[in-house]
């Protein structure tokens, strides 16, 4: 079923079916696809979001705008395209090193907070630090095995440290 | 205008994500299965794959044939070309069940009803957990190489921090830059390189341990109760061998300690407290000489001598700028006849630490000299002196005092007994011999100022001069070379540098000879522009390679035209080391400083060169206890040598 155009320029308010709200401007909407395309941002980068357009739940227009999208100043190098995504894989690689398979997120959190300053790797699911100080689930001060006693009692306090953030700060995905 | 939204009233009909790795052919032929299809000229151009096509490509509002024309395709248009600039940038995909993906964007299906690939994505969150479960109990899981979701499936993309326009692709090229090492391959493609990144100070991040025993750690080391020793040895059961007395002066401890204490320390306030032209010496001092606005962060910590004012001359050693200040405390600007042309170069060179004994002090090293220059014969050798960073101070500091640059000549003049035309000698230079010694300077290439500027490399110097005297009869032509390069280092205080010319030694020894065993230049106090003259002309030619060697490669011009023609003086006397340990490949300038002692003779052995036929037995090319020089020789733990047969590894210029 063809309906009109949304308005290009427009700033709307949108909940969706997920639970997400948010405020955006309309680039584009596509009717064949069902697809908004929304921006969510100023400046010379912006956030995007496509939305299938059958998960709104509900919208109001807060106010008419200019269309965001200068035509004149698009272009796309597909070469730097390419190499963008060519870098971003190669980035991805290296990452997902630091990525445990099967570990809950507060493994992750923790994981990647004793990796800002100390030399860490995975192996399955314990936090290897080191080389030598092993972090073993349920990854509480008492988990931490191995190492030198220096060593050990670091890795013990950065622990501590981090789970006293968690709390007071609450984690989120 | 009001706005519509056309509800998609079909049902949402349930369909498996599919979690597929799909092996880039594959992946290739999807692309591709789309490229076939007819598609308005426009459309197709834009192949969200990254693939084949090349160039930039424009979107205009409108879009020919294919789609109908008007609003709705311009509306699809960029919804294209938005997909499109997401190729290769992070995003989340949300689906149907409430689990988000996150990976790279790959592509999306144009043609149809734009279903996603993503390249390595990842589940970040599991729909089918609830609630608070979902964050405690979520287990990753391996990334997948490739992800395709079909367009039922995903409710969302979400992209943070898209380039769009031009603009925006500008900065996204400087953030990645600061991000990723460039091979030369993406600066080479990428269009936009010219921006310089900018350089922010680092903020630690928010969420660091701060582990508060660690910081401050060098904090009053004076008084930390500690021994390192102690330390260690409880530790590792590590017995230490260390034994201060081998690295410094043996500080005689006695009934005069506490005056002389005294006196040490007066002495360093008065130095301390000096003023001074450097930056550098300035700001350890806590002077301001920042009236002129020009000088960046890079003036003030920077090693790299630019000539204040001057222009490089295309010198590209690396010199301690703190010489600079010495010199003009030492030497004042000298404004003699001596060719300027690398002079702002050499001049601010010209170390006070270094002062070299004159000539005169180095008769008995003549053949040294000699050897030296045989040893030049092969690159090799020469290079190795031309290495050798104590080398390079002498040709600076020759080249800088007027009144040393005409010690230097006579110096040089009177290594050689008996050309009574020395100064002709050091005043032209053949030609060939520049060039041929140019070549073989140049080749020399990376020399390592610093390690002079910073050494007491007086002696070294003094084995430089030694070895070169020690060229011995071979070939003129290769004793020519290295004389040459002397010549054209000397060349900057217009004499010929030629040390093996020149009148008998008893010029020389005339010569007052001091060493300055301050490997800082800041021991400026006490120099001699006397010394340094002198000091500086003999340096061998293993000194040449400094500066004036540097560029030699570029600018011939400053070779003088007038130096005299080497002739080797058949009396000069063999070069023979005292001693032949091992050493470093390269002179480090950790040699602390001594009071008036000279620097270690051993240098002699880097300008000896086995080869060379002619060398005579070895003699002592240095007598440790010499009266000439009156003062400590400081032979044995701490030697710096080159290995003569050491293959060049620097630099080619």
């Amino acid at each position: 079923m063809e309906g009109e155009e949304f308005a290009v320029g427009c700033f709307l308010s949108i909940k969706t079916t997920l639970g997400d709200e948010f405020e955006a401007q309309i680039i584009s909407f596509d009717t064949l696809s069902n697809i908004l395309v929304l921006k969510e941002k100023s400046g010379p980068r912006w956030n995007i979001r496509l939305l299938k357009a059958n998960y709104i739940k509900e919208f109001s227009l807060l106010r008419q705008g200019e269309d965001p999208l200068d035509v004149n100043k698009c272009f796309l190098d597909l070469t730097s395209l390419q190499a963008r995504e060519e870098s971003a894989l190669r980035q991805a690689d290296a990452d997902s090193e630091r990525f445990g398979v099967g570990v809950t997120s507060e493994a992750q959190i923790l994981f990647d907070a004793l990796s800002k300053t100390l030399p860490v790797h995975w192996d399955k699911t314990v936090i290897v630090v080191m080389n030598d100080v092993r972090v073993s689930s349920p990854y509480l001060p008492e988990s931490v095995s191995g190492g030198t006693p220096a060593a050990n009692e670091r890795v013990k306090k950065v622990l501590e440290f981090e789970r006293k953030r968690m709390q007071t700060c609450g984690t989120s995905l | 205008m009001y706005v519509l939204i056309s509800w998609n009233n079909d049902k949402i009909e349930e369909m498996n994500m599919q979690q597929v790795v799909l092996s880039k052919s594959s992946a290739n032929g999807f692309g591709r299965r789309r490229g076939d299809r007819e598609v308005g000229a426009r459309l197709e151009n834009k192949v969200l794959l990254g693939k084949s096509n090349q160039g930039r490509i424009q979107t205009t509002g409108s879009l020919a044939g294919g789609k109908t024309g008007g609003y709705e395709s311009s509306s699809r248009d960029r919804l294209v070309y938005l997909t499109t600039c997401l190729i290769g940038h992070p995003v989340e995909v949300h689906v149907k069940s409430g689990s988000i993906y996150t990976g790279i964007f790959h592509a999306t299906d144009a043609e149809n009803d734009f279903g996603i690939i993503l390249k390595m994505a990842r589940l970040i969150k599991d729909g089918t957990l609830r609630g608070h479960k979902a964050i405690t109990e979520f287990v990753s899981k391996a990334p997948s190489k490739m992800l395709i979701i079909p367009a039922k499936e995903f409710v969302q993309v979400i992209a943070k921090d898209v380039a769009v326009t031009r603009d925006g692709f500008a900065s996204e090229l400087q953030l990645e830059k600061h991000q990723e090492i460039l091979i030369d391959s993406v600066i080479s493609q990428s269009r936009h390189f010219e921006v310089e990144r900018e350089l922010e100070p680092w903020v630690p991040d928010e969420d660091d341990p701060r582990c508060p025993e660690l910081e401050n750690i060098f904090d009053g080391t004076w008084n930390r109760n500690w021994d390192q020793f102690e330390t260690n040895q409880k530790l590792f059961g590590v017995k230490s061998t260390f034994n201060e007395e081998l690295y410094t002066t043996k500080l005689e401890r006695g009934p005069q300690t506490g005056e002389l204490e005294k006196e040490a320390t007066r002495i360093a306030r008065e130095i301390e407290g000096e003023e001074t032209g450097d930056l550098h010496l300035a700001e350890e001092r806590g002077f301001d000489l920042h009236d002129n606005l020009d000088i960046d962060e890079e003036m003030r910590f920077s090693s790299v001598y630019r000539g204040r004012g001057a222009d490089d001359s295309g010198y590209e050693e690396e010199e301690d700028i703190m010489l600079d200040s010495h010199n003009i405390e030492t030497f004042g600007d000298s404004s003699d006849s001596l060719s300027r042309k690398s002079v702002d170069f050499t001049c601010s060179q010209s170390s006070d630490g270094v002062r070299m004994p004159s000539s005169s002090s180095l008769v008995d090293e003549v053949p040294s000299f000699q050897a030296a220059i045989g040893a030049d014969a092969n690159d090799s050798g020469f290079n190795d002196q031309a290495r050798q960073p104590a080398c390079e101070l002498p040709s600076k500091s020759f080249s800088v005092s007027d009144s040393g640059a005409s010690r230097i000549e006579d110096n040089l003049l009177a290594e050689h007994g008996g050309s009574s035309d020395a100064n002709e000698f050091a005043e032209k230079q053949s030609p060939p011999e520049n060039l041929q010694l140019s070549n073989s300077v140049a080749a020399s290439g990376y020399f390592n100022m610093r390690a002079i500027c910073n050494a007491e490399s007086q002696s070294l110097l003094n084995d430089k001069i030694d070895g070169s005297d020690k060229a011995g009869p071979s070939a003129n032509h290769t004793t020519q070379a290295p004389s040459n390069s002397l010549s054209k280092v000397s060349e900057k205080p217009s004499s010929s540098g030629e040390l093996s010319e020149g009148p008998a030694s008893s010029n020389v020894t005339g010569k007052k000879y001091s060493v300055n065993s301050r490997g800082r230049p800041g021991s400026s106090t006490s120099s001699n522009s006397d010394r340094v003259g002198s000091v500086s002309a003999s340096s061998g030619p293993g000194l040449s390679p400094s500066s004036s060697m540097g560029s030699l490669s570029s600018e011939k011009s400053t070779l003088n035209p007038h130096a005299k023609e080497f002739k080797l003086n058949p009396n000069a006397k063999s070069f023979t080391p005292s001693q032949m340990p091992v050493r470093p490949p390269y002179y480090q300038t950790q040699v602390p400083p001594l009071p008036h002692t000279h620097m270690p003779v051993s240098f002699g052995p880097v300008l000896f060169n086995p080869q060379v036929a002619p060398i005579q037995s070895p003699q002592a090319y240095f007598h440790p206890n010499g009266p000439q020089y009156g003062q400590q020789m400081f032979l044995g733990q701490r030697q710096v040598y080159y290995q003569p047969e050491m293959q060049y590894k620097g630099r080619n210029y």
